[in-house]
């Protein structure tokens, strides 16, 4: 009896992530926020809410620039539609939302929502076939002949951005915004909504020059902005990087740490999966065990 | 050796082994750029270099002071401003906008002047936007907006305040594929013409906590009239949205001082009395002079007879004393009401109004016997008259 | 091969199956409506809440409540323990059901079915994925487990192949295939065997690691680092419960006497294998200090001690008590209740602790989805009741002295 037990502990312990050791991962995940650099010379975007006027050009622009149902260029000389929270979905890659904004504010505050376009993209990290990409130069891109439609990417992302086409029973395709990759990195040019807002709100440059230009901006101008940088560590950075006079929350930017999302996950795959040796070793382990029962049994029992 | 003259010596120092490199350096500045910054602006290179040596691969630049330079500018009048112009630079893409520059400098002008909107204005010719502001992003400089960027920033910051309007076509008239989608600009829109009338109010009554008296009647129409006054001149360091920001945060207290000094600046050591009562006070009427200003004279401006700014002065009431060149044949005597008939057109004025005293009453007696009287036969006939002028 | 385990012999269609085949009629034709109109037609999925029921019930739990094949394969032929013997076909059985469901169940929630071999392709390989290895495991494995139907076929045929018309020309090729296939699986039997065990700890833990890749939309209830762990334990922990549930239901519809001697033998295993689960959870929620959530209030709380009382704290006292154990009404509620636990503990983790940052909604299964799940359960109970009755899956009763024999035969044969 006690044998018999004994063999269950060692089946349950056999798992290849052992309770005791991983129990002890929470603390050494969210350690000191370590600030990634590794996309600061690719493409960014710097969103300075306090020049957005809440126009909607971004939207329109994007609406032209994307395969997204093509809407009326009227249908986004509504500015109503504003103070009702929007999310990105399988129809528009961003929206403009009016943030409330504290009643000592003397104009209406806006805020863009899109892809933020993570250095360590949990969406990429999660994705089965690799649709989703985080490419060199920044942006996230997704290749839909790969997909399969599972949405784990929507499950994984930390900002919600992903949108699905659930209507469509044949094709369907995860939505989000591209950072119009092929506009940027084949054509040179701006992505569309940086081309289309007029009052430049959208800076569009390389992520390192965002950064020290954010920075000057919050020196220059203490009370304009809080002293902020939204995307700089979150989720070991954004490729987007957001300026704002108003508590982040209400852009839709959640409070995030600076630990890249799928760091935990990867880090557990990488543990099991390393070289195979862990599987492996279990395969071994269990072998021996099922050869020694079978020599033990032979001999007496 | 005190601090400030070694830290000197150390900068003669640095900067002539510096000397050929900060020249390079400068050499990736324009023309117009060294010009500005440097003669203009009669800035010091302390002003935005950070470090004692900067070089073009690090300037240690700050951050554009745009506050510090809008304070250096030179002195400009709106009068010295053109008419309007034409923004079009961008025309591809817009229909260039006509810009009412003496409109808006004169809007202006109740802020902080020319440096509302223009925040390098050095003494001479204030430099257009696109001088600095290039159609094309700066890609060395980020900071600095594209032309669009600075136009609209510089009019949406306004007109966002204005209006809570952020729609194109309240500049710009679409071309292009997107014509037909827009509607017409409304032609009544003020943007498209000057600021319609403003309607001042009558009167404003204030309720103050001040125990004695506490309401003071303000007569808005009157002090315009009275003392000729300008709206600039108490409406000052205001801008558009004191008016049109429907939404604008409720207003801030103000100082007793403050309070005061709008009134006292005309109305210095007046008495509380003055201008606080018990019960609102009436409008002023010229019949309290012992003086009632009849159906002509209540169309005229006060300073059209009053013509010696703040002070009222006396005037007197003879007619003559203002309207001293009329006689028979220059006087339409058919704005009093009585045309006069071909008869007595040719009378002189005295042959009725005795010793040319036109407010008494008229005489017949000069020619006529039968003690008429003249409203019974008239010397004409009655009509109406019109009250505009 | 096992001598006693027989096909069963009783009308296929009784008045229970006709009801069951009504359902799996229906869920069918749902899931050819999902198919030909798409997902927004059927579900509730949208983008707040892009997993369901069919992620976490169709795929997580299926895969969940087919442990008891890995498990079963563990005691008897890797531990030992042949006492178990009879055990070990219908939970292979099940397992292999119970995959393939999960699969199919899983075609209908992807909005791209027809790509699911993608991962398979070298070229789209994606290492850091959860998801990919979930899904490379569970394809592997499901092959494990139909390889190690295959002597269970060959038992079944082996000398039997009469095929009629002019199909009987096959019959001697399909006979040596047989034959080959039983000479070739009787040498590696045993790999395919630790294999099955290995991939099943490997997928079992990652499905647990699947939610981990969401920290800041999960509760802290059931978020930890630790869950591809417990999700292992309660796979473990649900194996034999799973093998009790069945076979207590199989012996019912065939008119058995229940195997109670084995399998109160079995609910003592449960004990350890879900006391050691339950262990875990309670180590795992006091390191992180998030039980003071657990008397928040809210549905999350709810749920979680619904999962924690009736689904974990319940059938343990249950198993854990002798008289139970010898009570078959007991040892099937026991049963019942921890497999009913794992499907909660599913359900909350894959939903009901899922709170994207920006929701307006909650997600709450249509119609047309339970219709679709429960289709599918139907179905799955209707092949197996076919299986079982064509194929010797289930063991006659016998006596412990026979059953020590009958596995005595069987390491002879292997």
């Amino acid at each position: 009896m006690s044998l018999r037990r004994r063999d269950f502990l060692k089946l349950t312990a056999a798992g290849p992530v052992a309770f005791a050791a991983a129990a002890t991962l929470p603390t050494s995940a969210h350690a000191s926020p370590a600030p990634d650099n590794a996309f600061d010379d690719a493409y960014g975007v710097l969103v300075d809410t306090t020049f957005c006027i809440g126009c909607r050009k971004c939207e329109w622009g994007c609406n032209e620039a994307n395969d997204v149902p093509r809407r009326a260029r009227t249908e986004f000389d509504d500015k109503s539609v504003t103070t009702v929270h929007r999310r990105p979905d399988a129809t528009a890659y961003t929206v403009v939302n009016q943030i409330a904004a504290p009643p000592e504010t003397p104009q209406p505050v806006y805020a863009k929502v899109q892809c933020m376009h993570c250095n360590h993209p949990a969406c990429a990290s999660a994705c089965i076939v690799g649709a989703l990409r985080k490419q060199p130069e920044g942006p996230v891109t997704y290749d839909a002949w790969k997909c399969i439609g599972c949405r784990y990417c929507m499950v994984a992302c930390p900002f919600q951005i992903p949108g699905y086409e659930y209507a469509k029973a044949l094709q369907p395709r995860v939505m989000k915004c591209g950072f119009c990759a092929e506009r940027i990195i084949k054509e040179g040019r701006k992505p569309a909504c940086v081309e289309n807002c007029p009052n430049e709100a959208l800076t569009f440059g390389r992520r390192r020059e965002l950064r020290s230009l954010a920075h000057q901006k919050a020196v220059a101008s203490p009370g304009r902005y809080l002293d902020h940088l939204y995307g700089e560590t979150e989720v070991g950075g954004t490729s987007w990087l957001y300026l704002t006079g108003v508590d982040f929350a209400r852009a839709d930017l959640p409070p995030l740490g600076s630990r890249p999302v799928p760091e935990l996950t990867e880090k557990i795959q990488h543990g099991v999966f390393k070289n195979f040796v862990p599987p492996l070793a279990l395969f071994g382990l269990l072998g021996l065990v099922m050869a020694s029962q079978h020599s033990g049994e032979n001999g007496g029992k | 050796m005190s601090p400030t003259f070694r830290r000197l010596a150390w900068g003669i120092v640095v900067l002539s082994a510096l000397h050929a490199p900060a020249l390079r350096a400068q050499k990736v500045q324009t023309e117009a750029e060294q010009r500005s910054h440097m003669e203009m602006m009669k800035l010091d290179c302390r002003q935005c270099h950070t470090c004692e040596s900067p070089t073009t691969t690090t300037p240690c630049l700050m951050a554009c002071p745009r506050l510090t330079v809008a304070q250096s500018s030179g002195k400009h009048v709106v009068s010295e401003a053109p008419e309007s112009m034409v923004l079009d630079k961008l025309a591809d893409q817009y229909q260039g906008v006509q810009f009412d520059h003496k409109l808006h400098a004169g809007m202006a002008e109740m802020n902080t002047s020319c440096s509302t909107c223009h925040h390098f204005c050095p003494p001479g010719k204030i430099p257009a936007c696109v001088s600095c502001h290039s159609i094309e992003a700066n890609e060395q400089n980020l900071r600095q907006p594209s032309l669009k960027g600075a136009y609209h920033r510089q009019c949406m910051n306004c007109h966002r305040e204005w209006s809570h309007d952020t729609d194109c076509n309240v500049c710009h008239l679409p071309v292009g594929k997107y014509a037909q989608a827009h509607d017409k600009t409304d032609p009544t829109d003020i943007m498209g013409k000057a600021h319609p009338v403003v309607v001042a109010p009558k009167m404003k009554s204030y309720v103050t906590p001040y125990a004695k008296g506490p309401v003071v009647t303000f007569y808005h129409e009157e002090h315009i009239e009275l003392f000729g006054l300008r709206c600039v001149d108490c409406h000052q360091k205001e801008n558009c949205s004191y008016c049109h920001d429907l939404s604008k945060p409720q207003a801030q207290k103000k100082t007793m001082e403050q309070v005061h000094s709008l009134c006292s600046s005309c109305h210095q050591n007046a008495k509380c009395s003055k201008c606080h009562d018990t019960v609102e006070r009436p409008a002023f009427s010229h019949a309290s002079t012992g003086w009632s200003v009849g159906r002509f004279h209540s169309r005229l401006e006060c300073r059209a007879c009053h013509p010696t700014g703040k002070r009222i002065s006396k005037v007197n009431r003879d007619c003559t004393s203002c309207h001293g060149g009329w006689n028979q044949s220059n006087f339409r005597h058919a704005v009093t009401g009585l045309q006069l008939d071909e008869t007595h057109a040719s009378a002189e004025c005295a042959d009725c109004h005795e010793n040319r005293h036109y407010n008494l009453k008229p005489t017949c007696a000069g020619c006529h016997d039968d003690k008429r009287d003249f409203k019974a036969v008239p010397p004409g006939k009655y009509v109406t008259v019109s009250r505009k002028r | 091969m096992s001598e006693h385990a027989v096909p069963m012999r009783s009308p296929y269609f009784t008045r229970g199956t006709l009801a069951v085949l009504a359902v799996a009629v229906v869920g069918i034709s749902v899931y050819l409506g999902r198919m030909t109109f798409g997902l927004q037609t059927f579900t509730n999925l949208n983008d707040q809440w892009p997993w369901g029921i069919w992620i976490a019930l169709d795929v997580a739990t299926g895969i969940a409540l087919a442990a008891g094949g890995f498990t079963s394969a563990a005691l008897v032929h890797i531990f030992g323990r042949e006492r178990y013997h009879s055990l070990v076909r219908p939970a292979l059985v099940t397992a292999m059901l119970g995959y393939t469901f999960a699969v199919i169940g899983l075609l209908a929630d992807l909005g791209r079915w027809y790509n699911v071999w993608h991962p398979i392709l070298p070229s789209m390989w994606q290492g850091n994925s959860v998801l990919f290895e979930v899904g490379m495991c569970v394809m592997i494995y499901s092959g494990v487990l139909y390889i190690e139907f295959v002597p269970i076929v060959v038992e079944r045929f082996k000398g039997r192949v009469d095929l009629p018309g002019v199909l009987r020309a096959l019959n001697r090729p399909i006979e040596g295939l047989l034959r080959l296939a039983e000479a070739t699986l009787s040498r590696f039997i045993s790999v395919f065997i630790i294999a099955g065990v290995t991939l099943s700890c490997l997928h079992q833990s990652s499905l647990g690691t699947l939610m981990v890749i969401a920290p800041t939309k999960m509760s802290a209830l059931w978020f930890t680092p630790v869950m591809p762990a417990l999700f292992l334990m309660s796979a473990i922990a649900v194996g034999f419960p799973m093998i009790i549930f069945e076979s207590l239901i199989s012996s019912r519809s065939f008119r058995m006497a229940p195997e109670m001697n084995l399998l109160s033998r079995v609910g003592r295993i449960a004990t350890f294998t879900l006391g050691f689960y339950a262990v875990a959870k309670v180590v795992d929620l006091t390191i992180r200090e998030a039980w003071p959530l657990a008397f928040a209030g809210g549905s999350q709380a709810i749920m979680f001690w619904v999962e924690m009382i009736v689904g974990i704290l319940v059938p343990l006292a249950m198993f854990a008590s002798p008289r139970v154990r010898s009570n078959p009404r007991g040892l099937f509620v026991a049963a019942t209740l921890t497999v009913a636990g794992v499907a909660i503990n599913r359900l909350n983790v894959f939903l009901v602790a899922y709170r994207p940052p920006f929701s307006d909604r909650s997600y709450f299964p249509t119609f047309y989805e339970m219709l679709l799940t429960a289709g599918l359960i139907a179905t799955l109970v209707l092949i197996y009741r076919a299986i079982v009755m064509i194929f010797p899956v289930i063991a006659a009763p016998h006596g412990t002295a026979d059953d020590r024999s009958a596995a005595e035969n069987d390491r002879r044969a292997a």
